[in-house]
C-alpha cells in the first residue's frame, strides 16, 4: 500500500455503562483512519459474499472506517503491476466495485451506480503526491481522446496501444522509449501515466486557451453597520493581513483588488507608488461603473505596503457607521468588472442581507413553511440574479467565494447559488460575533486557509468511460458548459463531486474504465491535466455486485441525491426516495441473494460491507439538511444541504454520523502521542443511553465538538478540565478549553487539536460546552446528534430497522 | 461738474447729469438716462469709522432709507422720505437729533453709506475648488502648487472643498482620517439634486439605528474650515494624479465638466443654499463628454467657430447652453457664485458656461495654461485682502433701486440675475436684465460695476416744479467676507430741466454715455446678429449728432460736435471695430471672456478696452499720449500700448537695432537705458491694480508679436485712404477697415 490503511480493526463493541473500558485494540493504525478512507486490500475475501444480520444490533461503528470491497481485477488488468494503477478512492471512487454487464442487471439489482470525485485533494502528511509527467508527451486516443493509463494494452511489439475505452489501435509517442532532450533510450514502462492511476501531465500550449492567468483575488466586503458591529470587517482584515503570505504567489503574480461595500461601493486605489490607499466611492449602483481604470486590481508584492496599510485602517474605516444597507450585487457586478479580463476568484464576505442595488433581497423566511412542502420555495434562490451573474461568471473564469455572517436571515439559499455555479465554496457563520474569541477564532483559521489554498483555475473535467457507459447527470459546484464539459472557474482543494452513471449497451468486456481528466491551471502559472482512472471489474453475478458496494459512496451518491430531490420538489420525497432506495437494496438482497422469497422474516439481512448503510441512511433522514422538523432555520438547512452536496467522503461520513467518545472514563492512551500521532479514544455509539449523570463525552461531526457533562460530573473533573469548581460554576455555550496543568486537559486538548486538523478542509470546528441540564436549544442540539435514539419524532435505529424490515417484507423485488 | 469726485464719493457716473423733465424730450437725447454704479467702491471712512446700526426706514411699502436729500424736522423728530413723501417719525434713539447733531447718514458726505449689521452669517464663505485633471504633468503640478498657496490666503475661517474631475468626476471627503476618500461620479449621466444628495449621503433618507446627526452638518464631511483641514487638503492637492483613464493618440481625453459642475452646484445648494460661496472652476480643457460638453472626443472634430455658431452647425451648442443655464439658475438662486480659470491654449467651451459666471457674479480668468503668470497672478488677487484683512468680495448681494416717481427702472447690465421684484419703480422699456427694480449678485467685489438703465416717464402735461430733482436709491445688502451682514447705500439726485435746456448737453458725460451704450451693444450682441448692432451704433450715434452738434445742412465741413460730446464719435468708432462687436478676429471662448469684463468694469477701465491707450516715449522728451493710429509708429521711439488686456511695449526700428546692439548696456548711453526703462516702469504701474492680469508683450517693429499693436491701430495709412496730411510718415497697415477719419467724414454727411 501506498500509506497505511485502516485495516487494523479497532475495539469492537460498544463500552458499558457505568465500567471503564479496558482499551485493547492496537493503536499504530488509528491515528491514519481518517485519513484516507479505503486505500488498497480488501476487506473481505475476493469473491465471497458474508451476509449479517442487522435486527437487534447497534450500528457496528468499529467498522465505520473500514476500506470499500477491494476491486477484484482479472490479472493483467493493467499492463504495468503497480498497485496504484487503480486511482486512490480518495480521489474517484464509484458506488459499486463492480459493473454489471447488462443495463437490465443494474436495473434488478437496484443499485445505484455513481462516481464519487474529489480529484483536486489536499495532500496530508503521509500522502503520496501526484506523479506529475514533465515532458509534455502526452499520448490520447485518437478517436476517444482517452489518456494513456495503465490499463491500455501494448500491441505490434509495443509500436502501438490499443484504447481501453474504444479500442482504437494509436500510435505510441517515440518519446515514450527515446529521450527527446538527451537522445538517450528511456524506459516506458517507468512513465507515470502506466503506472498510477491519478497522475498529472504538465500541458503543452495546445491546452490553452491563453497564457496561464495569474491569480487575482477581489475581496468583497461588507462593512454595513451588522457587519462591523459583529467585528466580521476587523477580524477579515486582521486576517487577511496576516495571510498575506499566504496567499498563493510564488511567482509574485497575484494580483488582489478590494471592494467595501454598504449603501455604496467603495473602492481602494493601491497604485504602489502611494503610501495608504485611496478610497473611492461609488453610489451608484443600479448601473454599476469602475472609478477608475488601473490600480484597483494590483500585484500583490509591488503594492503590498499600501496593500498593508488598508488593511491596518480597515477595521477602524467604518467604526462609526450607521449605515444599514448592502449593495452586494452590485459590488459583485464591480468586482466582475474588475477580474473578468483575467479570470480569479470574488471572496465575498457577506453580513447584512443584501437589501439594496441588483440582486437586492428581502427577508422572505416564514417559519410558518418550515416543516411543511413550502418549505422547499425557501431553499430555492429568491432572485434569478445570482445564477445568471454566476453563469456570466463561470463564462469569464471568475470564481465567487460566500462567506456568510448572519446575524439575522441571510438567505443562504440565494447567496451560494454563486459558488454553486462558479465552482466556489460557501462558508456560513451564524450569529458571528467576534467578541466572542471561538467567532473569531474559528471564521480566521478557516478563512486564512481559504486564502492559502492552492486552487487550480481556468479549469474544466470531462469524464469518459469505456463503450456502453454513459454519463448521465452530474451533482456538485460547477457549471455544465455543454453535455459533458464541467466549467470550472477555479477548482477548490476539497470538493467533491458525484456523476451518475448509465449503461447504454451490454459490456463485452471483463473490466471498464472511468477516466476523469482535470484540464486546469495551477497558482503557480502552469497548465496541467490531471487524469483520474478507475478500472473495474465487469460482472452479472447479482452477488458480486451487492458484494462490491462502497456503502460511503453510496451514502454520498444518497446524500447528493436527496439534496436534489429535496430541492427539486419537496424534502419528503428526499427522505422517502433515500429509505425507498435502502428497502431496495435489503428487497434485492433478501430476494436475489438469499433466495428467501417474498413475506415477512425475522431477520433483516445485507451484506457486511453494506451493514452501516442503514446507520448511515439514519443520519442523512436525521441531518440538519434533511430532517423533519420545523425547527431548522432555513439558512442553517441551506448550509447543511450545501455541505451535503460538496463535502468529500471523508468529512461527509463523520458529518452524517458523528463521532462520539467519553471522555471521563478513556483509556491512558488516549490523547497521548503515540506512533502516527495523537491517540482517540474508542467511538461509541451515537445513542443517549451511553450517557452516564456522571460523565463528560465529547461529540463532533466535522463541523462542530460538543463536550456533555453530565449533572453528577465529579467536581475534580470540572477543576481538571474547565479549571472551574463544580458543574454548577460552569457556562454552556462556544468555549475555548483552558490549557491547564493536568493530564486529563492535556489529553482532551490534544483529542480536540487532533480533531481539529485530522481531515481534509478548511474547516475549522467550534467547540461548545453542553451541560445536561443546560440551556434546552443547546441540550437539544447536541441530543439530535444522537442519531441512534428516537429524536426529535423521528424514529431510532431500531425503529428503522423494523421499518425496512416491515417495508422489504410488503415489497416485491 | 466734476464727475471723478462724484465718483469718489458714490462709485457712480451718470450718462447725463441732467435730466429732461418729460419722457418726450428724455427720449430725443438718444443716449438713455444711466449709470455706472460700483456699489462696493472702497471708501476709507467706512473701514476707519464703521456704522455700526441699522438704518432708518420708511414705512412700508417704501422702505426707502433715511438719506441727506430728506427733509427733517428736528423739532418733530419727523422725516419725509423723498420717494414716496410719507412723514415718518425718527426712532427714539434719534430724539437728541439736532441740526449741528445729525446722524451721519443725513450728512452731505454720507449721499454714499455703510451699515453694519448687526448680524453674521451662519457659515462663513466657502469656497469650493473643482479642479480639472486632465492637464500635462507640468500644467498640473502649477495649478496643484495655485491652489495650495490659495490655502494659505484664504482666511482660516473660511471653508473649503474640493472636487476633481476628469473622466469622472470626484468628491473629496475632508474629515474622514483615515485615508484619502472621494466620491465618484460617472462622467457622462446628468444627476438631478436628489440623486447627488443621496449619493453623497448628504440627505436624511439613510437610516441611522445610533444617533441622528444633526442635519447640514453632514455635509461637514466635503466642506470645511480651513483650519481644521489645510493639511488633509493639502495632502490630498499635493496627491492629485492625472486622470488615469486612458487616451488614444487621435482623442480629446475625456472631460466631464459639466457633471463636475453639476455636482458642485447639487453638493453647494443641498447642504448650504443661501450662505456666501464660490464655486472654483479650475478647467484645462473643453467638456468632452456627458452633460454640456462642447465638442467630442475626436480630435478630428474641431471646436465650434463663431462661424459654426453663425452657420448654426455646432453640434453640443444649443444643448450645453441649455444645460449650463439651467445650472447658472440653481446657483444664483442659491447665492453661489461661480468663478471659471481656464488653462488651456485652445477654448474650453466658456462661451457655453459663461452664465454661470455672468449670472451669478463670478470670475473669468483666461489663460493659455495654469503654468503662466496670468492665471498664477490673477489667482492669487481674487484672495487680495484690504487693510483689515478682510478678503475683497462680498456674497450673496442684492441691489435694490428706488425711483421718485418720474423716475423708472429700465434695467440692469452686468454680472446679476433678475431678483424678479415688481416694484413701482419699474418703468415699461427693458433694457438688459429689466422687469425688476431689485437684482442679485451672488459675488460682488469693490469693483464690481454695473449700468443700470432709466427712464423719464413724466408726461409733458405734468410740468414739474422748477427746480425739482429726480432721486434714485441703491441699497446694497451683502454677506460681507468677515461673515457679517452690510448694507450700502447710495442716493443720489439730479436736476430736471427743460429739454431744450442747454443744461442738457453740459451734463453729458461722454465717457460714461460711451461705456453705457457699449454694454447695451454687447448685450444686443449676445442676442443678436453683428451686423445689426453695428447698424444700431451708427444709428443712435447719427441721431445723438443730429440733435446736439452744430451743422448747416449739406455743408460736412460745418458740423462741429461741443466738448462734451466731441470724443464720443472716436469711442463709437474704435468700439465698432473692438474685439467686443467684430467677433470672428477671436474664438468664441475669447469673446465671451472679452465681453465678460466689459460688464465688470468701471468707465476707466472701460474706456482702455474700447478705445486702448497709447503712450510714446522718445528722447529728450516725456512720455506723451499719441493718437491710436499707424501715424504714431516712429523707428525711434518706444510705444506703451494698454488695451487692457494687453500691454505691450513696442521699440521702434532704430531703438530695437539699439537695443540688440546692447548699447543700454555701454557706459555713455544712459539716457538710452533710462528710454527703455521708463516705459518698462510704467508698465508695472498699469499691471499693480489690473484684473485679470494682462498680457505683457515686448515687441520689435517687424517681429511677429508687432501684430498685436498693429491690429489696434486706426488705418489712417492703409493702401485704400488718401491721406490729407500729405505721404503718410507712419506704417502702412493693410486692412480693409475703414479708418477714423473716413468713419468720421460719412458721419458729418
Ligand atoms: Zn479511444
Ligand atoms: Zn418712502
Amino acid at each position: 500500500p501506498l500509506s497505511p490503511g485502516y485495516g487494523q480493526q479497532q475495539q469492537p463493541g460498544a463500552p458499558q455503562p457505568g465500567q471503564q473500558q479496558p482499551y485493547q485494540a492496537p493503536v499504530a493504525n488509528m491515528t491514519n483512519q481518517f485519513s484516507n478512507m479505503g486505500f488498497a486490500g480488501g476487506a473481505q475475501p475476493a469473491g465471497q459474499i458474508q451476509s449479517v444480520s442487522l435486527m437487534g444490533i447497534p450500528p457496528q461503528i468499529q467498522d465505520l472506517y473500514n476500506q470499500p470491497p477491494t476491486i477484484n481485477l482479472p490479472p493483467n488488468a493493467s499492463i504495468t503491476s503497480s498497485p496504484s494503477a487503480n486511482s486512490d478512492p480518495s480521489y474517484q471512487r464509484s458506488t459499486i466495485n463492480a459493473i454489471p454487464a447488462t443495463e437490465a442487471l443494474l436495473k434488478k439489482s437496484r443499485l445505484p451506480l455513481a462516481l464519487v470525485i474529489a480529484p483536486y485533494r489536499t495532500l496530508k502528511d503521509g500522502d503520496e503526491p501526484v506523479p506529475v509527467v514533465s515532458d509534455t508527451v502526452i499520448a490520447r486516443c485518437r478517436r476517444c481522446r482517452t489518456y494513456i493509463n495503465p490499463f491500455v494494452t501494448f500491441v505490434e511489439g509495443g509500436q502501438r496501444w490499443k484504447c481501453n475505452m474504444c479500442f482504437l489501435l494509436n500510435e505510441v509517442p517515440s518519446a515514450f522509449d527515446r529521450d527527446a532532450i538527451t537522445s538517450q533510450p528511456a524506459d516506458r514502462w517507468k512513465r507515470a501515466e502506466l503506472n498510477y492511476g491519478c497522475v498529472e501531465f504538465v500541458a503543452p500550449t495546445e491546452y490553452m486557451v491563453r497564457p496561464p492567468q495569474p491569480p487575482a483575488y477581489v475581496f468583497v466586503i461588507d462593512v454595513s453597520y451588522s457587519a462591523v458591529h459583529s467585528g466580521m470587517v476587523a477580524t477579515a482584515a486582521r486576517t487577511i493581513l496576516d495571510s498575506l503570505d499566504r496567499i498563493p504567489n510564488e511567482e509574485n503574480r497575484t494580483k488582489v483588488a478590494f471592494i467595501t461595500v454598504d449603501s455604496s461601493l467603495h473602492f481602494y486605489n493601491f497604485n504602489s507608488s502611494l503610501t495608504e490607499p485611496q478610497m473611492l466611492l461609488v453610489s451608484e449602483i443600479d448601473d454599476v461603473f469602475l472609478p477608475a481604470p488601473t490600480d484597483l486590481l494590483v500585484n500583490l508584492t509591488e503594492s503590498r505596503p499600501v496593500i498593508e496599510s488598508f488593511l491596518e485602517k480597515l477595521p477602524d474605516m467604518f467604526k462609526d457607521t450607521t449605515n444599514i444597507k448592502n449593495a452586494a450585487g452590485s459590488a459583485l457586478q464591480a468586482a466582475f468588472k474588475l477580474v473578468s479580463i483575467s479570470g480569479g476568484k470574488i471572496i465575498c464576505l457577506q453580513s447584512t442581507l443584501p437589501n439594496v442595488g441588483t440582486g437586492a433581497l428581502k427577508p422572505r423566511e416564514d417559519v410558518k413553511l418550515l416543516g411543511t412542502a413550502k418549505e422547499t420555495t425557501l431553499l430555492n434562490a429568491a432572485s434569478p440574479f445570482y445564477k445568471s451573474f454566476a453563469v456570466d461568471c463561470s463564462r469569464s473564469q471568475v470564481a465567487c467565494d460566500m462567506l456568510i455572517f448572519g446575524g439575522q436571515y441571510s438567505d443562504v439559499a440565494t447567496l451560494s447559488c454563486l459558488p454553486r455555479y462558479t465552482a466556489g465554496q460557501t462558508y456560513f457563520y451564524p450569529g458571528f460575533n467576534a467578541a466572542r474569541t471561538e467567532d473569531a477564532l474559528k471564521f480566521a483559521h478557516e478563512f486564512s486557509e481559504l486564502l492559502a489554498e492552492q486552487v487550480g483555475m481556468e479549469a474544466v473535467i470531462r469524464i469518459r468511460a469505456s463503450k456502453g457507459i454513459r454519463m448521465t447527470s452530474y451533482h456538485g459546484n460547477f457549471f455544465v458548459r455543454s453535455t459533458d464539459l464541467l466549467a470550472l472557474p477555479n477548482v477548490p482543494r476539497d470538493q467533491s463531486y458525484c456523476v451518475e452513471v448509465g449503461i447504454e449497451d451490454d459490456i463485452k468486456t471483463s473490466t471498464v474504465c472511468f477516466q476523469t481528466a482535470l484540464l486546469h491551471s495551477t497558482c503557480h502559472g502552469e497548465r496541467r491535466i490531471r487524469v483520474l482512472t478507475t478500472c473495474l471489474p465487469v460482472t452479472s453475478s447479482m452477488s458480486e455486485l451487492y458484494g462490491s458496494v462502497d456503502q460511503y459512496a453510496m451514502a454520498t451518491f444518497l446524500a447528493n441525491k436527496a439534496v436534489e430531490r429535496g430541492l427539486t420538489t419537496k424534502l419528503d420525497d428526499a427522505r422517502d426516495a433515500i429509505v425507498n432506495k435502502v428497502v431496495d437494496m435489503l428487497g434485492v438482497y433478501k430476494t436475489h441473494i438469499l433466495g428467501s422469497g417474498s413475506g415477512s422474516t425475522p431477520q433483516l439481512t445485507i451484506s457486511d460491507n453494506l451493514k452501516l448503510l442503514p446507520a448511515l441512511t439514519l443520519g442523512l433522514l436525521k441531518h440538519d439538511g434533511l430532517r423533519q422538523s420545523s425547527q431548522i432555520p432555513t439558512d442553517l438547512r441551506s448550509n447543511a444541504m450545501n455541505l451535503l452536496k460538496t463535502m468529500p467522503v471523508q468529512l461527509l461520513i463523520p458529518y452524517i454520523y458523528p463521532t462520539l467518545y467519553s471522555l471521563h472514563n478513556m483509556p491512558n492512551e488516549a490523547g497521548e502521542v503515540g506512533e502516527n500521532g495523537v491517540v482517540l479514544p474508542p467511538r461509541l455509539n451515537l445513542s443517549g443511553e451511553k450517557l452516564e449523570p456522571h460523565g463528560c463525552y465529547l461529540l463532533e461531526n466535522g463541523q462542530n465538538i460538543y463536550i456533555w457533562v453530565g449533572r453528577g460530573v465529579v467536581p475534580q473533573l470540572c477543576l481538571d478540565l474547565f479549571d472551574v469548581k463544580s458543574y454548577e460554576g460552569l457556562r454552556g455555550g462556544k468555549i475555548t478549553l483552558p490549557s491547564l496543568e493536568n493530564p486529563f486537559n492535556q489529553k482532551v486538548n490534544m483529542i480536540i487539536g487532533k480533531i481539529r486538523e485530522m481531515r481534509r478542509g478548511n474547516y475549522y470546528p467550534q467547540l461548545y460546552l453542553v451541560k445536561e441540564d443546560g440551556e434546552p436549544a443547546l441540550r437539544l442540539w447536541f441530543l439530535s446528534h444522537l442519531i441512534e435514539d428516537r429524536t426529535d419524532n423521528v424514529l431510532s435505529y431500531p425503529q428503522l430497522l423494523q421499518l425496512l424490515k416491515d417495508r422489504v417484507s410488503s415489497g416485491s423485488f | 461738474m466734476n464727475f471723478d469726485e462724484i465718483e469718489d464719493q458714490d462709485g457712480i457716473r451718470f450718462s447725463w447729469n441732467a435730466w429732461p423733465s418729460s419722457r418726450i424730450e428724455a427720449t430725443k437725447t438718444v443716449v438713455p438716462i444711466a449709470c455706472l454704479y460700483t456699489a462696493l467702491k472702497e471708501r476709507e471712512d467706512f473701514a476707519e469709522n464703521p456704522i455700526w446700526y441699522e438704518p432708518v426706514t420708511c414705512k412700508a411699502p417704501c422702505r426707502a432709507i433715511l438719506n441727506p436729500y430728506c427733509q427733517i424736522d428736528v423739532r418733530s423728530k419727523m422725516w419725509i422720505c423723498p420717494f414716496c413723501l410719507q412723514r415718518n417719525a425718527f426712532p427714539p434713539h434719534y430724539k437728541d437729533i439736532s441740526n449741528t447733531n445729525l446722524p451721519a447718514e443725513l450728512l452731505p458726505k454720507y449721499t454714499t453709506i455703510e451699515y453694519n449689521l448687526n448680524r453674521t452669517a451662519q457659515i462663513p464663505p466657502i469656497f469650493l475648488y473643482v479642479v480639472d485633471t486632465c492637464l500635462d504633468e507640468e500644467d498640473l503640478k502649477a495649478l496643484k502648487d495655485s491652489l495650495i498657496v490659495s490655502l494659505s490666503l484664504l482666511p482660516q475661517y473660511a471653508w473649503v472643498g474640493l472636487i476633481t474631475y476628469g473622466t469622472m468626476t470626484q468628491v473629496h471627503e475632508l474629515g474622514f482620517g483615515d485615508c484619502p476618500k472621494s466620491y465618484v461620479f460617472r462622467g457622462t449621466k446628468e444627476y438631478n439634486a436628489k440623486q447627488i444628495q443621496d449619493m453623497l449621503g448628504i440627505s436624511a433618507t439613510t437610516v441611522r439605528p445610533g444617533q441622528p446627526q444633526p442635519t447640514g452638518l453632514s455635509a461637514n464631511r466635503f466642506l470645511l474650515p480651513v483650519k481644521d483641514c489645510e493639511f488633509v487638503l493639502t495632502s490630498i492637492i499635493e496627491n492629485l494624479q492625472r486622470d488615469p483613464w486612458p487616451v488614444a493618440n487621435d482623442k480629446r481625453p475625456q472631460r466631464c465638466t459639466g457633471v463636475a459642475m453639476d455636482v458642485a452646484v447639487g453638493l453647494m445648494e443641498s447642504t448650504f443654499p443661501n450662505s456666501g460661496a464660490r464655486i472654483m472652476l479650475f478647467a484645462g480643457g473643453p467638456a468632452t463628454e456627458g452633460p454640456g460638453m462642447v465638442v467630442s472626443t475626436e480630435l478630428k472634430e474641431p471646436i465650434r467657430s463663431h462661424h459654426d455658431i453663425e452657420r448654426e452647425s455646432a453640434k453640443y451648442y444649443k444643448k450645453a447652453i441649455k444645460f449650463y443655464e439651467g445650472l447658472a439658475k440653481r446657483a444664483s438662486t442659491n447665492g453661489h457664485a461661480i468663478d471659471i480659470f481656464a488653462g488651456c491654449l485652445d477654448q474650453v467651451g466658456l462661451l457655453e458656461m459663461k452664465c454661470l459666471v455672468n449670472q451669478t457674479g463670478g470670475f473669468m480668468i483666461l489663460s493659455d495654461s495654469f503654468n503662466t503668470t496670468i492665471f498664477k497672478q490673477s489667482f492669487q488677487r481674487v484672495f487680495q485682502k484690504d487693510a483689515q484683512g478682510h478678503l475683497q468680495m462680498g456674497f450673496n448681494a442684492t441691489l435694490d433701486v428706488q425711483t421718485t416717481r418720474e423716475l423708472k427702472v429700465c434695467g440692469l447690465i452686468g454680472q446679476a440675475v433678475s431678483s424678479n421684484k415688481k416694484s413701482t419703480c419699474v418703468g415699461e422699456t427693458e433694457i438688459g436684465i429689466g422687469n425688476t427694480s431689485a437684482w442679485k449678485m451672488c459675488s460682488i467685489t469693490p469693483k464690481t460695476t454695473v449700468g443700470i438703465y432709466f427712464e423719464v416717464v413724466n408726461q409733458p402735461t405734468a410740468p414739474l416744479a422748477p427746480g425739482s430733482r429726480g432721486l434714485v436709491q441703491f441699497v446694497t445688502h451683502y454677506q460681507h467676507s468677515s461673515g457679517q451682514y452690510r448694507l450700502r447705500v447710495t442716493t443720489v439726485a439730479r436736476n430736471f430741466t427743460d429739454g431744450q435746456s442747454p443744461e442738457v448737453a453740459t451734463s453729458f458725460d461722454q465717457e460714461t454715455a460711451a461705456v453705457l451704450m457699449s454694454r447695451i451693444a454687447v448685450f444686443k450682441a449676445d442676442i443678436d446678429d453683428g451686423p445689426d448692432v453695428l447698424r444700431w451704433l451708427d444709428r443712435m450715434l447719427i441721431r445723438l449728432c443730429q440733435r446736439f452738434a452744430d451743422y448747416r445742412k449739406d455743408d460736412p465741413q460745418s458740423f462741429r460736435l461741443s466738448e462734451n460730446f466731441s470724443i464720443y464719435p472716436q469711442f463709437m468708432f474704435h468700439l465698432r471695430r473692438s474685439q467686443f462687436l467684430q467677433v470672428f478676429n477671436n474664438s468664441p471662448d475669447e469673446t465671451a471672456f472679452y465681453r465678460h469684463v466689459l460688464n465688470r468694469e468701471n468707465v476707466d477701465s472701460s474706456l482702455i478696452m474700447i478705445q486702448p491707450t497709447l503712450t510714446s516715449y522718445a528722447f529728450d522728451d516725456t512720455p506723451q499720449p499719441v493718437l491710436l493710429d499707424s501715424v504714431s509708429i516712429k523707428p525711434d521711439v518706444i510705444l506703451l500700448l494698454d488695451t487692457f488686456f494687453h500691454i505691450l511695449i513696442f521699440h521702434g526700428e532704430t531703438i530695437a537695432q539699439w537695443r540688440k546692439a546692447g548699447y543700454q548696456e555701454q557706459e555713455g548711453y544712459e539716457n538710452f537705458k533710462a528710454l527703455l526703462e521708463a516705459p518698462t516702469v510704467d508698465a508695472q504701474d498699469l499691471l499693480i491694480d489690473r484684473f485679470p492680469i494682462p498680457r505683457y508683450i515686448e515687441c520689435d517693429q517687424g517681429g511677429s508679436q508687432a501684430r498685436f499693436l498693429l491690429s489696434k491701430l486706426n488705418p489712417s495709412t492703409t493702401h485704400a485712404s488718401n491721406s490729407p496730411y500729405g505721404a503718410p510718415q507712419g506704417t502702412a497697415i493693410f486692412t480693409d477697415d475703414v479708418s477714423l477719419l473716413v468713419f468720421m467724414e460719412h458721419l458729418r454727411k
